[in-house]
C-alpha cells in the first residue's frame, strides 16, 4: 500500500524563506493575499489531496474510463471527489475574481497542483485542463464570451479541453485539417477528427468547453492559418446553462500505459456549432499564451510523481530488513539491517530527494515569475520576468519530467521485486509519469526550443535574468566562508554553462543543425546549473535560519545534506554535458538515414 | 603629357554646378559660368546661387567645405576670357545643339591650344556637336558623361571624336579617373551611350512586363531587385527616386535617336499600357518622391506614417505588403538561375525581363562598345547592379542561356552564337580576359595601375586566414589583411588575423596594407555577438576579447614595418581604431570615418581614444596648456561625430596630416601599396607617445559642462554616465598634468571605462535598439 504526506514545510519554505513572495506587495496579486491567508490554503488542498484524492488513485488505475455508445463513465469515485473539489473552490483557485475564480497567485495554485498530481495524476488533468481553458477564454475572449463561460468553468460546473492535435498532426500544427466554415449568425461549422483529447468526454461536469483550433475557409497554408474556437458539448441555452445537443462526439477513448483514470479521447466534429476565440488566423498564436502555463503545469506534474514515489520509497528502505549494512558489526543472531544501510539505496534516495526539492524551487521560482510578469505595475520588471518565464519553462517542463520519472523508476527499484507487483502500487507511479515527458510538446521539442527560440531571442537577452543573477551570486558567495566552496562549485558549472551557449550562439547560429544535435544535454546543463543555483541559495537561507536558532533544526540540516548531495553528486555531470556538447553533432549524423 | 590643372564648366545648372564641385572635390581650382540673368544686380547670380546652394544640399557635393573655395562663380559676358588658362572646359548647358555650339564658338575663341573641350550631353550625338566646327576645335573635343550626383555615381562615359588627339584623350581620361576618380567606361558614339541604353529599356521591360502578368509594384521590386543583384528599390522604387515624369521624355528622346531595328524602339508602345499608366500617373502629380507620391507613398496621419503602395490597376494605395515568392525565395541559395527557373509568377516575370535585358545588352557588342566589360562596367559603376548583364548571362549559364533563348522562339545575338556556349569571360592565369565579337578573348581595357584585391587573390591562396579576416600577397613584399566576416565586422578572427599580420615580416613580406573590396571597411566589433556575451555574463571573456584588441592594434603600430590602411566607405568604431594604429592611411575620398561607441553607451576600448588624445596633443597649431586637445577629443568621441568624407576626417583629426587620399576606389588598395613601399627605406617603428593629462580637476570641468547639458535637455540621462566614463579617460584618472602617462596607462583606463558602461543596462537597451532598428536609442 503506498501512502502520500502534502509536502508543506517544503512548499512554506520555498515560497516564504527562499522566494519571499510577500515582498511583492506592490504586486496586486500577492497584495491581496497574507501569508496566513497562502498557508491555509496550502493546508486545505494538501488534506484534499491527501483524503479525497489519494485514495482514489489505485482503483482509478485498475478500473480506468468506460467508453460505452459515445459515454464516458470515470472510475469509481471521481464523480463525487470532483463534486467535493467543486464545492471547495479548487477549480478555479487562480482565477480571474471578476468571474467568481479565487485570484490566488500562480504560485500558489501551482503548488495545489502538485499536490493534486501527487494523489492522483489522472484526476488532476480534468482540473488542470479546465483551468487552461478558462485562461484562455479570459485572455482572449470578448466579454460575451467571458460572462457566459468563466463563471460556470472556474465553478467546476463546466470542464474545459484543448483540441489541437489530429491522427496526422501532433507536434506539426501547420499541417492541421480541422475546417471551419463562416455561417451568416457569424458563428463557424467546425468538421474534423481531433486525437488524443484528455478530458474530451466524461461524467464529472454536465458540459464541456472544448477550444479547438481549426483553419477557416481560404485561411493561408501553414501555422498562420490557423483559428482558435469555443466548441460547447451542450450549446448553451436562454438561461445560461447546457441546451441543446452540439454536434461533437466522442468516438473512442484510448487504452494507455498510464494516466488510466484520465479519458483519451477522439473528437469528431460534424458540422459543430463553433464561436471564434480571438482573432481569425491568430489562433496558434493565441494558444502559445498559454502554452508557458501550459508546460510548468506538466513539469510540475513529473515533480509530483517524485515527490509520491520518493515518499514511498523511503518509508519502505526504513522499514524493510534485508541483509546486512556493508559496515557490518552487530552481533550475528540481531535481526536483519533495514535497506536504507546500504549507500547504493541512499544514492536512490538522495537522488530523488535532491531532484524534488531542488525542481520544486525550480518550479515554483518560474511560477512566481508568470505572477510578477502578469501583475508588476513596471513595465520594465514585467518584461525581465516574462523574458524568465520564456527562457526557463522549456527547461521546467523537460527536466522536472525527465527527472520525474527517473525518480519514479529509482522508487521502484528500492522496491526491489514488490515494486514490480501491481498491488504495491509504485509501478503506477512510473507508468503515469511517462506520458509526462511525450505531451504538451516532447521533451526533445523543449530542448529545440530553448536553444532554437529562447536562447537566440534578442542576441540571447532573456540569459540575462538567470545567467546574471548566478553571476551575482557566485562572485558574492566567493566571499563568504560557508558558502564559498559551493559557490566554488557552482562557478565552474556556471562557467560550463557560459562555454556550452557561447558555443551553441555561434556554431548553431551558422548550422542549426549543431544546435540542434547539441539542445537535449544544453537543456540538461542548464537545468543542473539553475537548479545548482537554487541549491546553494537554499542552503542560504538554511544556514541563517540555523544561525539565528530554530526548533526545525532537522529540517535545515536536512536541506543542508541535500544541498551537499546535490553538489558533489549531480552537479558534476555538467562537466560530461560539456565534453557532448562541444563534440559537435557529427558522431550523431555520421552514419547515413538509410543504414538504419 | 601635359596634366589638368585648372578646369572650368559652363552651365550652372543641376549637373553642371555639381560637376564644378567635383573638379574642386579633387583639390582643382575651376571656374563656374553660366549666363548673365535678368533683373538682378549680381551679374555671377546663377553660378554664386549654385554654390550656395549646394553647400547646404545633402547629400553633399563638397566633400569639404573648403572645397567650395576652389569654384570661381563668374559669368559668360563678363568672365569669357578668364578661360583662356583652363586646360579643361566642361560644357553642361541646356540639351540643345544650337545653344551648345554657340558656347563652343565663344569657348573656342578665347582658350588656349591643348586645352580640352567636353559636354556633359546624355542625349545629342558628338558628331552633331562638332559639325561646322573648326577641325582645331574637333580635334580637342569629347564627351564626358558623368551620372548625377556626380561625386557619388562612379561612372562617367568617355565618348571621344574620331578626330580627338590621342593625348588630350589620354590627358582627361585619366583626370576622370585619377583626379575625379570616376570608372571612365569609353563608348562609342551611339544614342544614350551604354548606361542609358540598357537602363531605358530595362526600365521599360520591368515595367511592362509587371504590368502585362498583373505583379504589384511590391512583388516586381522584390524580383527586379536583390535577387538579381539590383538596388533593392528594383524598377518602380527607383522611378520614384528619379521621377516617373523624366520617363517619357527620356524614352521620346531615346525612340528618336535609336536605330529602327532595335528592339526599344520596336518593342515600345506609345499607346501601350505603360505610357498610359505613366500618363496618367504624371497628370495626377504622383511623380515619384518630389510630388504626390508615386508607385509608393509615404501616409502620414498625425504621427502615423505608413509606407504605401499604389494597385497598378485601380490607383488606389494601400499599404505595402510584403510580398512572399518562392522564387525569391529560392534565389538566396540558388542565384539567379534558381530565380528565373522557378515556375511561379515571379520566376516568370524574372525570366521576362531578364531574358530581354540581357540579350539586349549582348546586342550592344560590338555597335556600342568593342569590350563586354565596358557594358558591365557601366551597368554596376552606373545603376549599382552587382554583376553587369554580360557576367549575369555567365552565372546564368551562356550556354543554357542561348538554348533557352532558341526554346522560347526567339533570335540569339551574334555576341552569343559566337561564344558557342563558351563563358564570356575566362580567367587565364591571374589575369580575365573577355570574349570579343570576333571570338578570341581579350584583354580588359583597365588601367594596369588600378587592381582589387579580387585581382591578386585570383589563383592564389591566402598567406594564412580564417573565417573573418585574411592576410594575401599582394605582390613586392607586401601582404594584404583582409577583413570578410559580415559586414566586415571585428571579431575574434579579426583580431587574431591582425595578431598574424604584425608579425608578417616573420614570412619574408616588408609591409602591410589593411584594405579589401568591400563596400564597408569595417562597421566595427559585432554588436550582436558582444551583447550575446553581456547576456551571458560572459565579462571575463569580454575583458580579454578589449586586451586582445589593444595587443593586436599595438603590435601592428610597432612592427618592425610600415603597415598603411586603406580604408573605403564606414570604419566605425574598431574599424576607426586600426586604422589610427597604423603608419599611414590612404584613403578613399568616400570614407566615413567614427569613434561612435558613445551611440551605443560605450568608449573606443582598443586604443581609439589614446590615440586620438595623442593626435590632439600633436597639433602644431593647438592653444595652450592640457585642456584644449583633452576637449576636442572628449568632444569628438562624447558625440560619437562621423566624418562625412575622408577629407572631413582630417579636420577631426581621425586622420592626420600625412595621411593620403585616392578619388578612385579602384585605385586604393594600389595606392596604399606604393605608399607602403615608400615608407619601407629606413623605417622605424613610431616612438612610443606620452602625454600629461588634468587629471580629476579637467574630469569636473568636463563633468560640469555635460551636467549642464543635461539639464537643458540637450543630454540624457545616460548620456551623462557614457560622458563620465569617457571624461575619466580623457582626462587621464588620477593623474595631474606634471606626470606623463604611457600608453599601457591609458589603455587601462580605456578597460575600465569600457567594462564599467558594459555592465550597464542602459548600455545594453542602446545596444539592442542600434542591432534591431539602425538608429540609435536616446535613454
Amino acid at each position: 500500500m503506498t501512502a502520500y504526506r502534502a509536502p508543506l514545510r517544503d512548499h512554506r519554505f520555498v515560497l516564504h524563506e527562499l522566494l519571499r513572495v510577500e515582498r511583492y506587495r506592490n504586486v496586486p496579486t500577492f497584495a491581496d493575499t497574507a501569508r496566513e491567508t497562502i498557508d491555509a490554503v496550502l493546508e486545505e488542498g494538501g488534506r484534499m489531496a491527501e483524503e479525497v484524492l489519494f485514495p482514489l488513485n489505485r482503483g482509478g488505475d485498475e478500473e480506468g474510463c468506460r467508453f460505452e455508445d459515445g459515454i464516458v463513465t470515470t472510475p469509481r469515485g471521481f464523480g463525487d471527489a470532483w463534486r467535493i473539489c467543486r464545492e471547495a473552490g479548487w477549480i478555479g483557485l487562480d482565477g480571474n475574481p471578476e468571474y467568481g475564480g479565487a485570484g490566488l497567485p500562480q504560485v500558489v495554485a501551482t503548488c495545489v497542483a502538485e499536490m493534486m498530481a501527487s494523489a492522483n495524476l489522472s484526476f488532476e488533468t480534468y482540473a488542470g485542463l479546465t483551468a487552461g481553458a478558462t485562461l484562455a477564454i479570459d485572455a482572449h475572449g470578448d466579454d460575451a464570451q467571458r460572462r457566459t463561460y468563466l463563471p460556470r468553468m472556474l465553478a467546476g460546473e463546466w470542464s474545459g479541453t484543448m483540441n489541437l492535435t489530429e491522427p496526422h498532426c501532433g507536434t506539426d500544427l501547420g499541417l492541421l485539417r480541422t475546417r471551419a466554415e463562416p455561417r451568416e449568425d457569424g458563428t463557424y461549422r467546425i468538421t474534423g477528427t481531433k486525437g488524443f483529447i484528455s478530458a474530451g468526454e466524461h461524467d464529472l461536469t454536465e458540459n464541456i468547453i472544448h477550444l479547438v483550433l481549426a483553419r477557416i475557409a481560404g485561411a493561408p497554408a501553414g501555422t498562420r492559418g490557423i483559428s482558435l474556437f469555443i466548441v460547447p458539448k451542450f450549446l448553451i441555452g436562454p438561461d445560461g446553462g447546457p441546451g441543446e445537443r452540439n454536434a461533437v462526439a466522442c468516438g473512442s477513448i484510448e487504452r494507455k500505459m498510464g494516466i488510466k483514470a484520465s479519458a483519451t479521447c477522439t473528437m469528431n466534429y460534424d458540422g459543430a456549432t463553433g464561436y471564434l476565440l480571438g482573432e481569425e488566423n491568430r489562433g496558434l498564436r493565441a494558444m502559445f499564451t498559454m502554452m508557458n502555463r501550459a508546460r510548468l503545469g506538466v513539469g510540475v506534474q513529473g515533480l509530483a510523481l517524485g515527490e509520491v514515489a520518493y515518499q514511498n520509497a523511503a518509508a519502505y528502505a526504513r522499514e524493510r530488513r534485508q541483509g546486512r549494512a556493508p559496515s557490518g558489526g552487530g552481533p550475528p543472531d540481531a535481526p536483519p539491517d533495514p535497506i536504507i544501510v546500504h549507500p547504493d539505496v541512499r544514492r536512490m534516495l538522495m537522488t530523488m530527494r535532491a531532484f524534488t526539492e531542488g525542481g520544486r524551487a525550480l518550479a515554483l521560482w518560474t511560477a512566481f515569475a508568470l505572477d510578477v510578469a502578469h501583475h508588476d505595475p513596471d513595465e520594465r520588471v514585467r518584461r525581465d520576468a516574462e523574458d524568465l518565464v520564456a527562457l526557463v519553462t522549456p527547461v521546467v517542463k523537460a527536466w522536472l519530467t525527465d527527472m520525474g520519472f527517473e525518480a519514479t523508476n529509482l522508487g521502484l527499484q528500492v522496491h526491489g521485486g514488490v515494486g514490480y507487483i501491481r498491488e504495491t502500487g509504485v509501478e503506477q507511479f512510473a507508468r503515469d509519469a511517462r506520458i509526462t515527458q511525450i505531451y504538451e510538446g516532447t521533451n526533445g521539442v523543449q530542448a529545440l526550443d530553448l536553444v532554437g527560440r529562447k536562447i537566440p531571442a534578442h542576441y540571447g537577452r532573456a540569459l540575462r535574468q538567470v545567467f546574471h543573477p548566478i553571476d551575482r551570486f557566485v562572485a558574492e558567495a566567493a566571499g563568504d566562508e560557508d558558502l564559498k566552496d559551493m559557490a566554488g562549485l557552482l562557478g565552474k558549472s556556471f562557467g560550463r554553462l557560459q562555454s556550452a551557449t557561447a558555443w551553441i550562439g555561434e556554431r548553431g547560429a551558422r548550422d542549426p543543425e549543431q544546435a540542434a544535435g547539441a539542445a537535449r544535454d544544453y537543456l540538461r546543463l542548464f537545468a543542473l546549473v539553475v537548479v545548482g543555483y537554487l541549491w546553494a541559495r537554499m542552503a542560504r537561507t538554511a544556514r541563517e535560519a540555523l544561525a539565528r536558532g530554530t526548533d526545525e533544526r532537522a529540517f535545515y540540516e536536512a536541506k543542508l545534506a541535500t544541498a551537499d548531495f546535490f553538489f558533489a553528486r549531480m552537479l558534476p555531470d555538467t562537466s560530461s554535458l560539456l565534453s557532448r556538447i562541444v563534440s559537435g553533432k557529427d558522431a550523431m549524423m555520421a552514419l547515413a538515414a538509410e543504414r538504419f | 603629357m601635359p596634366g589638368i590643372a585648372k578646369a572650368a564648366v559652363i552651365g550652372a545648372g543641376r549637373m553642371g554646378s555639381a560637376i564644378a564641385a567635383h573638379i574642386a572635390n579633387a583639390g582643382a581650382p575651376v571656374l563656374l559660368l553660366d549666363i548673365v540673368p535678368e533683373g538682378t544686380d549680381n551679374r555671377n547670380e546663377l553660378a554664386g546661387a549654385a554654390v550656395s546652394a549646394m553647400l547646404k544640399a545633402t547629400p553633399a557635393p563638397f566633400m569639404h567645405r573648403s572645397a567650395a573655395g576652389l569654384v570661381a562663380p563668374g559669368n559668360l559676358e563678363d568672365d569669357i576670357g578668364l578661360l583662356d588658362d583652363a586646360d579643361w572646359i566642361c560644357e553642361a548647358v541646356v540639351e540643345d545643339p544650337g545653344v551648345k555650339q554657340d558656347v563652343y564658338r565663344a569657348v573656342d575663341s578665347v582658350r588656349k591650344a591643348g586645352s580640352i573641350v567636353t559636354s556633359n550631353t546624355s542625349t545629342i550625338p558628338l558628331a552633331r556637336l562638332v559639325e561646322g566646327m573648326p577641325g582645331r576645335f574637333a580635334s580637342d573635343f569629347a564627351i564626358t558623361h558623368f551620372f548625377n550626383p556626380p561625386r557619388y555615381m562612379r561612372l562617367l562615359e568617355f565618348v571621344p571624336g574620331p578626330d580627338m588627339r590621342p593625348e588630350a584623350s589620354d590627358s582627361i581620361r585619366e583626370f576622370c579617373d585619377v583626379r575625379l576618380g570616376k570608372e571612365v567606361v569609353r563608348a562609342k558614339d551611339t544614342p544614350g551611350f551604354i548606361g542609358n541604353r540598357i537602363g531605358v529599356y530595362w526600365s521599360f521591360v520591368a515595367m511592362s512586363e509587371a504590368l502585362a502578368l498583373g505583379l504589384t509594384v511590391e512583388e516586381a521590386d522584390a524580383v527586379v531587385g536583390p535577387p538579381m543583384g539590383i538596388p533593392k528599390t528594383g524598377i518602380f522604387g527607383l522611378m520614384d527616386l528619379t521621377g516617373i515624369d523624366l520617363a517619357p521624355k527620356v524614352n521620346a528622346t531615346m525612340l528618336e535617336m535609336l536605330p529602327p531595328d532595335d528592339a526599344f524602339r520596336r518593342e515600345f508602345d506609345v499607346d501601350g499600357p505603360l505610357a498610359a499608366l505613366l500618363a496618367g500617373m504624371i497628370a495626377e502629380g504622383c511623380v515619384g518622391r518630389k510630388g504626390e507620391g508615386g508607385f509608393y507613398r509615404m501616409s502620414r496621419d498625425g504621427d502615423a506614417r505608413e509606407l504605401q503602395a499604389r494597385d497598378l490597376e485601380t490607383g488606389a494605395y494601400r499599404p505595402v505588403s510584403k510580398p512572399r515568392l518562392d522564387s525569391v525565395a529560392a534565389a538566396r541559395d540558388g542565384g539567379p538561375r534558381a530565380l528565373v527557373e522557378h515556375p511561379d509568377k515571379g520566376g516568370r516575370y524574372a525570366w521576362r525581363v531578364l531574358s530581354r535585358v540581357l540579350a539586349y545588352a549582348a546586342s550592344l557588342v560590338p555597335d556600342v562598345t568593342e569590350g563586354i566589360a565596358d557594358i558591365d562596367r557601366a551597368m554596376t559603376a552606373g545603376y549599382g547592379w552587382k554583376s553587369g548583364p554580360l557576367e549575369m548571362i555567365d552565372r546564368l549559364g551562356c550556354g543554357w542561356f542561348v538554348e533557352r533563348l532558341k526554346a522560347d522562339g526567339r533570335e540569339v545575338p551574334p555576341l552569343l552564337e559566337t561564344a558557342a556556349g563558351r563563358p564570356l569571360y575566362r580567367e587565364a592565369g591571374r589575369e580575365v580576359r573577355q570574349l570579343s565579337s570576333t571570338g578570341g578573348y581579350a584583354a580588359l581595357d583597365t588601367p594596369p595601375d588600378a587592381w582589387r584585391l579580387a585581382d591578386m587573390k585570383r589563383g592564389r591562396e591566402p598567406v594564412a586566414g580564417n573565417g573573418s579576416a585574411s592576410l594575401w600577397d599582394v605582390g613586392d613584399g607586401v601582404a594584404c589583411l583582409e577583413f570578410h566576416a559580415g559586414m566586415n565586422a571585428f571579431d575574434d578572427g579579426v583580431i587574431a588575423m591582425t595578431r598574424e599580420a604584425a608579425a608578417i615580416h616573420e614570412r619574408g613580406y616588408r609591409a602591410l596594407i589593411v584594405g579589401h573590396d568591400g563596400d564597408d571597411f569595417s562597421v566595427g566589433a559585432n554588436l550582436g555577438v558582444a551583447l550575446f556575451a553581456v547576456n551571458a555574463a560572459m565579462w571575463t571573456p569580454i575583458e580579454r576579447m578589449l586586451e586582445e584588441g589593444q595587443r593586436a592594434f599595438l603590435a601592428l603600430k610597432y612592427a618592425p614595418f610600415p603597415v598603411v590602411g586603406a580604408p573605403a566607405g564606414r570604419a566605425l568604431g574598431g574599424g576607426c581604431e586600426i586604422l589610427m594604429h597604423c603608419d599611414a592611411v590612404q584613403a578613399h575620398a568616400e570614407t566615413y570615418l567614427g569613434l561612435v561607441e558613445a551611440g551605443v553607451g560605450l568608449v573606443p576600448g582598443w586604443g581609439g581614444t589614446k590615440e586620438l588624445l595623442a593626435r590632439a596633443f600633436a597639433r602644431k597649431d593647438r592653444p595652450g596648456g592640457p585642456m584644449p586637445p583633452v576637449v576636442d577629443t572628449f568632444e569628438t568621441i562624447g558625440m560619437a561625430k562621423v566624418s562625412r568624407s575622408a577629407r572631413e576626417a582630417r579636420d577631426l583629426l581621425y586622420l592626420g596630416p600625412n595621411d593620403g587620399v585616392t578619388m578612385n576606389r579602384r585605385r586604393v588598395l594600389a595606392d596604399a601599396k606604393a605608399r607602403a613601399l615608400s615608407l619601407v627605406e629606413g623605417y622605424k617603428p613610431p616612438a612610443p607617445h606620452e602625454i600629461g593629462l588634468p587629471g580629476p580637476s579637467g574630469r569636473a570641468t568636463l563633468k560640469f559642462a555635460v551636467d549642464g547639458m543635461v539639464r537643458r535637455g540637450d543630454a540624457t540621462a545616460h548620456d551623462r554616465v557614457v560622458a563620465g566614463a569617457l571624461a575619466d579617460v580623457v582626462t587621464g584618472g588620477e593623474t595631474d598634468a606634471t606626470r606623463s602617462l604611457d600608453e599601457q596607462r591609458l589603455l587601462g583606463l580605456e578597460r575600465a571605462a569600457f567594462m564599467a558602461l558594459i555592465r550597464r543596462p542602459e548600455t545594453w537597451d542602446r545596444i539592442e535598439h542600434t542591432l534591431d532598428t539602425g538608429r540609435p536609442l536616446r535613454n
